[in-house]
């Protein structure tokens, strides 16, 4: 039997994971219109009234200082720790402390980096967990 | 001796699926329309499978995609734009590894239901494989550095935007073999200044294209 007969068990496979993955996907969604960070839940107006604001002019982006705000929200010895920025969708970035120090996080809840790739940008954060 | 066709063959469907990525793709993207998902179903399988069938060579996606995956780095816009060559790049070898794994170039035809589940199975793999390997490439290549825990909480996400691409792919491949048996054949004496022709004009216009966007 030619390797090639064997095509359409691996597509039917391929269809069963892909649905039970959209399933899962969709049942665990959740909102919520706060922001978990570092064991307190804030709202986005809450951490724009904490934290200094930062704007990055090569791409007209504006919104609060990601250091500050760890730093705001109680964070100590920052550079001893990485975090991790979640978004709602389940999709997660860690960076560093010096990538924080060129982070900024929007009043749509994103987070935005001068100095990493947009694969850093997580959308709707809900959690940034300092580990 | 290297054969001149096939690295021609190779650079102009680098050139047009780099120039559908750059354009379409961006223009897909902001839209907010899944880009990733469309451009794999659509024009990489289409194109990785044209060429596959009339060149009959393994390697030469691995090529393609490399041509393309360059050609989209002179594009940094619509997303991001290192990922996006990273996993254009990766799609081309994994195209390469399924129709060899395969054993496809073995028949010139395949039955519907062959050409269906090829278009599945590749579309899928191809797309969600280029997705995690983007996932570890890109914060390796960056200061933040890659962390495993990121990628494997999101897996359940990647395996399930690969659907889409699936089911553009169950289209996609046998629209090909049916326009195969058109027999549509360039003649032997246009056949370079063809292949030049069209990948010169699709790096010209996204290189081009950049420029303008940057000063405008």
């Amino acid at each position: 039997m030619g390797k090639d007969r064997l095509l359409p068990i691996f597509a039917l496979f391929m269809l069963l994971i892909a649905s039970a993955s959209s399933l899962y996907v969709y049942a665990s969604q959740t909102t919520t219109e706060t922001l978990f960070i570092n064991g307190q839940h804030y709202t986005i107006d809450q951490l724009f009234f904490l934290t200094r604001s930062r704007i990055f002019n090569d791409n007209d982006s504006v919104g609060i200082a990601l250091d500050d705000l760890m730093l705001k929200t109680g964070v100590s010895s920052p550079e001893q720790h990485t975090y991790t920025l979640k978004g709602v969708d389940g999709y997660e970035k860690t960076v560093t402390w010096e990538n924080m120090k060129n982070g900024l996080l929007t009043k749509d809840r994103e987070s935005i980096f001068s100095d990493l790739p947009k694969a850093f940008f997580v959308k709707d954060i809900i959690e940034i967990e300092v580990k | 001796m290297i054969n001149r066709k096939f690295i021609a063959g190779i650079i102009v469907f680098g050139s047009l699926w780099g120039f559908a990525e750059c354009i379409i793709g961006s223009y897909l993207h902001d839209v907010n329309l899944p880009a990733g998902a469309i451009m794999t179903g659509v024009f990489a399988i289409g194109l990785l499978t044209l060429s596959r069938t009339t060149f009959r060579q393994p390697g030469m996606q691995t090529g393609i995609g490399l041509v393309a995956g360059a050609l989209r780095l002179f594009n940094p816009f619509g997303g991001c734009f290192i990922c996006s060559a990273i996993a254009i790049m990766a799609e081309g070898l994994l195209f390469d590894l399924i129709w060899t794994g395969f054993s496809l170039d073995r028949k010139k035809t395949h039955s519907l239901t062959i050409q269906a589940s090829l278009g599945i199975t590749s579309a899928y793999l191809v797309y969600v494989g280029g997705y995690i390997i983007t996932q570890i490439l890109t914060p390796v290549f960056s200061s933040a550095g890659f962390y495993t825990e990121n990628l494997i909480v999101f897996i359940p996400q990647i395996l399930a935007s690969g659907l889409l691409a699936a089911v553009l792919g169950v289209a996609t491949v046998p629209t090909v073999f049916s326009l195969k048996k058109l027999n549509i054949i360039i003649q032997d004496r246009l056949y370079y200044p063809v292949t030049i022709g069209v990948s010169s004009f699709c790096w010209i216009f996204v290189i081009v294209n950049t420029i303008l966007i940057l000063w405008l």
